[in-house]
């Protein structure tokens, strides 16, 4: 039985006032879903369902996320039956979503566990469908649509494809600093300090990326869905780019000073072989892709990148006074457990 | 209809104070606030704080301006989580170009609190010369850059003098919770209220080092961030040494509701009060009148919906923009209301922000700037008689400097080489050269190096500076957006290049043990921007001055609008003149000022 959170209207009312209320539901926003779909009308719909921190004080680990599901009814009444299966729990009891105070808002705030990326479907007034809000879908292999979400730190891959994914790393390593001997250096002995009984998970494996690509898939996702497009177009032209140059060798195992070459072509926005004709500027994703690496591999790793907090490690231990203490403690500010604030609880 | 003894629009700065003092004192007060109520860990239902240290709530993800008629539709911008939507509700100025684009400057923070949620804090007075620049520079013949005159036609005395104001300073620095020192400001003190400050971050010794050499008095800059538990508003400091101090400061709501913003410091102390209620995620729509009178208040609620209350006194403190804003919409409603309200003509004129500007430089050292708060030392040198007269200038300012600014990595990189919140990322994507060994030789230069020095100072009055309604953007409720138009007057330029040249000579003499030949690359001004006329450093001042003759400003002294009998404007509206210093502190005071004449009506 998946935990309901009692929360307060307060609480709820935030969720909602910015982003859903509104007398002009035109198409103000552009997510990738401009025009006649009604998630166009909204201020970052992507932010549905909530995903928050639940603060448990019994876990050393806060190992969940706090979930809230948001049902706005299109004709703003309320009095609508509300309810919500997914993959987070027993998909044959829904459970109900409560209406908010006097308002044509229904919500329901569940303890999910961090790290997954879940499925569910409404049902209002006695009718299941996708989450009219959120923008996340997935086609299940019966052929029916679910809305989608993922909690923190959550690395199964969304919307990129695994040979997409392997392009992209080389891509970003070339752009982090991690490949230099200064990067290698520290990568071996993050390693080695591990341990073998405490080596990364799968998931987590070190590469150059410290986490970058799994940031850009769930951002890709999420947030900034509208860039999909760029990636899919561009990492196709760059595979077929590189299989004409090097027919014999899988893209992604090309050597570093093919990307670099690549990587300097993109910069002029003159790529030989580049099919303009498909897409315009590759200087523009190189841009795209510079912001997108950089905040992944620096970010909180809730975001999926930082993968266990390489990025700020790698400051930590290059910037050290005379006496070898770091000249970037960040662990000092951030939660525990990953960083050590006894105060602040993320 | 419900009914207020008073209705507050507006819960930071301006609003606030005069909320506690009313509601302390019994009366039945109502703040409306458009955004959220976001709380501090302590009191929150899942023992999280809506506020984190995370650099993507500072600036989050990429969003495109859909806005159709302005010159950037379709650029990037990217916001914090209490900033409006540029395409919900933006701000539209008026470009040198001519052409309209939208901005995100000018918008402080929609949540309680306001933009004390995320202000980097520093809390100083205005000087006393501040508030006489009408008198000070009458007969002037040396202001330099002033070909016409306009300093000495436009600048104006307040209508009450830094000796009335300096009681209520006294007071807001006392209930707000500021940590500071009174020794070597320029400004009398009848009271000194400050707690300790924290040791300063070991990459300010530059900055004494140089304003010492300079002879340059220096104080530590006073910042509203408890470091000691503070009694008005209960809060404890916990017990981790310098907890406060995370480089999450500018920009970051604080999570342990240790920077003094006006929820904590003063609206949540007020929370179990009958006679007190906050209702966020509510925006006001407009106001309506009889007589002489404010008689409704009409705002729409979290769904949406219209709703109309009542208050014996209104008191509209939403910031400047938006203050103007919202009484330009009730005029348009109401021919009657506007010809009320703004028979002078006056209402949205003379809007101000700062003349603001400074010097930056890689020092010698490295040291861990995510340590931090927002300023260590500030200096009052450049806010003297003398020093203004020799520079020919008509107003002095503050110079302090900055120490959490690109504090942390992902900050440092979108903030490489961009001007404002509106080109934020361009550079860093732009220099693509920055990759692997590059890109580590760009940390070494500058991760923990940076150091800044800033000016905030008087920017002059101008009838032609001005707030309007946008002729055809409208936000989200379908009401017409605020239009900035302005600009810098020639005057402003010789200022800032005057006071960008004390901050350089600050890092100058720094850098180098007092010699002043450290290179100081980096110095200047917000007029040399490519987008000049919008920057507006969040200090939204000025549209609807107080003053002593009906026929020169649109408020009273007491920060009445002069031809209504229950209407207040507190925010940074009421200034006349945009002062030497940050504006939050004095808008405090003010607010409590003002709160001491309506509880003598109520």
């Amino acid at each position: 039985m998946v935990p309901v959170l009692a929360v307060d209207n307060e609480y709820l009312f935030g969720l909602i006032g910015k982003f859903l209320a509104r007398e002009d539901a035109g198409p103000r926003h552009d997510y990738g879903h401009l025009g006649a779909d009604p998630r166009a009308g909204i201020l970052e719909p992507w932010r549905f369902p909530w995903v928050d921190a639940v603060y448990d004080p019994d876990d050393a680990a806060q190992a969940y996320n706090a979930v809230t599901f948001v049902h706005a009814a299109a004709d703003r009444q309320p009095g609508h039956a509300v309810q919500v299966a997914g993959s987070f729990a027993d998909l044959h009891t829904p459970l109900p979503l409560l209406p908010l105070a006097d308002t044509h808002y229904a919500t329901l705030t569940l303890r999910i566990r961090k790290g997954e990326v879940h499925h569910y479907r409404l049902r209002i007034d006695g009718v299941w469908q996708v989450d009219p809000i959120n923008p996340q879908r997935m086609m299940l292999d019966n052929g029916v649509e679910w809305s989608r979400f993922f909690t923190w730190g959550a690395t199964r891959r969304l919307v990129l494809e695994r040979w997409e994914s392997r392009l992209l790393q080389r891509l970003c390593s070339h752009i982090l600093p991690f490949h230099t001997a200064d990067g290698e250096t520290f990568f071996k002995r993050v390693h080695d300090a591990q341990g073998p009984a405490n080596r990364a998970p799968h998931a987590y494996r070190l590469d150059e990326s410290a986490g970058a690509v799994n940031f850009i898939d769930k951002l890709l996702a999420r947030e900034e869905a509208h860039h999909l497009v760029d990636y899919q177009i561009c990492l196709e032209l760059i595979d077929g780019l590189l299989r004409q140059r090097n027919p014999v060798i899988e893209p992604w195992k090309l050597p570093r000073e093919v990307f670099a070459e690549l990587y300097r072509e993109m910069a002029t926005a003159s790529v030989a072989g580049w099919n303009y004709g498909r897409y315009g500027n590759p200087r523009y994703f190189l841009q795209l892709l510079r912001r997108h690496t950089l905040t992944g591999v620096f970010s909180h790793p809730r975001y999926g990148g930082n993968a266990m907090t390489l990025g700020w490690k790698y400051l930590e231990e290059r910037y050290r006074d005379a006496s070898g203490a770091t000249l970037f403690d960040w662990g000092r500010a951030i939660e525990a457990p990953l960083g050590r604030n006894s105060a602040y609880r993320g | 209809m419900e009914r207020f003894d008073v209705v507050i629009i507006g819960s930071g700065a301006g609003g606030a104070p005069i909320a506690a003092r009313l509601a302390r004192a019994g009366h039945s007060v109502l703040v409306l606030e458009k955004g959220p109520l976001l709380r501090t860990q302590e009191e929150h239902p899942l023992g999280v704080s809506d506020f984190k240290r995370d650099e993507l709530f500072a600036t989050g993800a990429e969003k495109r301006l859909t806005l159709s008629g302005v010159a950037n539709h379709f650029d990037s911008f990217y916001s914090s989580h209490v900033e409006p939507d540029l395409n919900d509700e933006p701000h539209i100025y008026e470009g040198a170009d001519g052409l309209d684009r939208a901005t995100i400057e000018g918008y402080t923070a929609q949540v309680v609190g306001g933009g004390t949620q995320l202000y980097g804090a520093v809390s100083l007075r205005f000087s006393e010369l501040d508030l006489r620049l009408g008198s000070f520079n009458a007969g002037r013949s040396d202001i330099v850059g002033d070909p016409n005159g306009d300093v000495r036609r436009e600048a104006r005395d307040w209508p009450i003098d830094y000796a009335t104001l300096e009681p209520y300073y006294c007071e807001a620095e006392r209930l707000v919770g500021i940590n500071g020192t009174r020794a070597n400001q320029g400004k009398p003190f009848s009271a000194d209220h400050y707690q300790t400050p924290y040791a300063p971050n070991p990459i300010s010794a530059y900055v004494a080092t140089g304003m010492d050499a300079l002879g340059l008095p220096r104080y530590r800059t006073p910042l509203a961030v408890i470091t000691e538990d503070h009694a008005p508003s209960g809060r404890i400091v916990p017990a981790a040494a310098e907890a406060a101090k995370t480089g999450y400061v500018n920009r970051y709501g604080d999570p342990l509701g240790l920077k003094s913003n006006t929820w904590v410091a003063l609206l949540r102390p007020l929370s179990g009060m009958a006679n007190f209620t906050l209702r966020a995620n509510c925006v006001v729509t407009h106001l309506e009148m009889a007589g002489d009178r404010i008689s409704k208040v009409v705002y729409r609620d979290v769904a949406g919906r219209p709703v109309e209350v009542a208050g014996g006194l209104v008191v509209v403190a939403c910031s400047a923009i938006e203050s103007v804003r919202l009484l330009l919409l009730s005029g348009e409603r109401d021919p009657a209301f506007a010809a009320r309200l703004n028979g002078n003509g006056l209402l949205g004129r003379h809007f101000l922000t700062h003349c603001f500007g400074g010097a930056e430089a890689i020092m010698p050292g490295r040291f861990d700037k995510s340590v931090s708060l927002d300023s260590d030392w500030a200096t009052d040198a450049c806010a003297s008689e003398d020093f203004i007269r020799s520079q020919g200038l008509w107003a002095g300012g503050a110079i302090y400097n900055n120490t959490s600014d690109q504090a942390l990595p992902i900050s440092l990189a979108r903030t490489h080489g961009s001007q404002d919140m509106d080109t934020i990322w361009q550079t860093f994507v732009d220099d693509t050269a920055l990759t692997g060994d590059a890109l580590n030789a760009f940390f070494d230069a500058n991760f923990g190096t940076r150091l800044s020095v800033s000016f905030m100072a008087n920017q002059v009055p101008l009838f032609d500076n001005r707030i309007e309604l946008h002729p055809s953007i409208r936000d989200k409720w379908g009401r017409r957006v605020a239009y900035i138009r302005k600009t810098w007057h020639s005057h402003d330029v010789h200022l800032m290049n005057v006071f960008a040249e004390q901050c350089r000579r600050i890092l100058a003499f720094g850098g180098d043990g007092g010699k002043g030949q450290f290179p100081v690359s980096e110095f200047g001004a917000i007029y040399m921007a490519a987008n000049a006329r919008a920057r507006i450093a969040n200090h939204i001042l000025g549209g609807m001055r107080f003053g002593s003759d009906a026929a020169d400003s649109v408020l009273d002294p007491n920060c009445r609008a002069w031809q209504f009998d229950n209407l207040y404007v507190t925010d940074g509206a009421f200034m006349p003149t945009s002062g030497g210093a940050n504006p939050t502190l004095t808008i405090q005071a003010n607010a409590l000022r003002v709160a001491d004449q309506l509880l003598a009506r109520l």
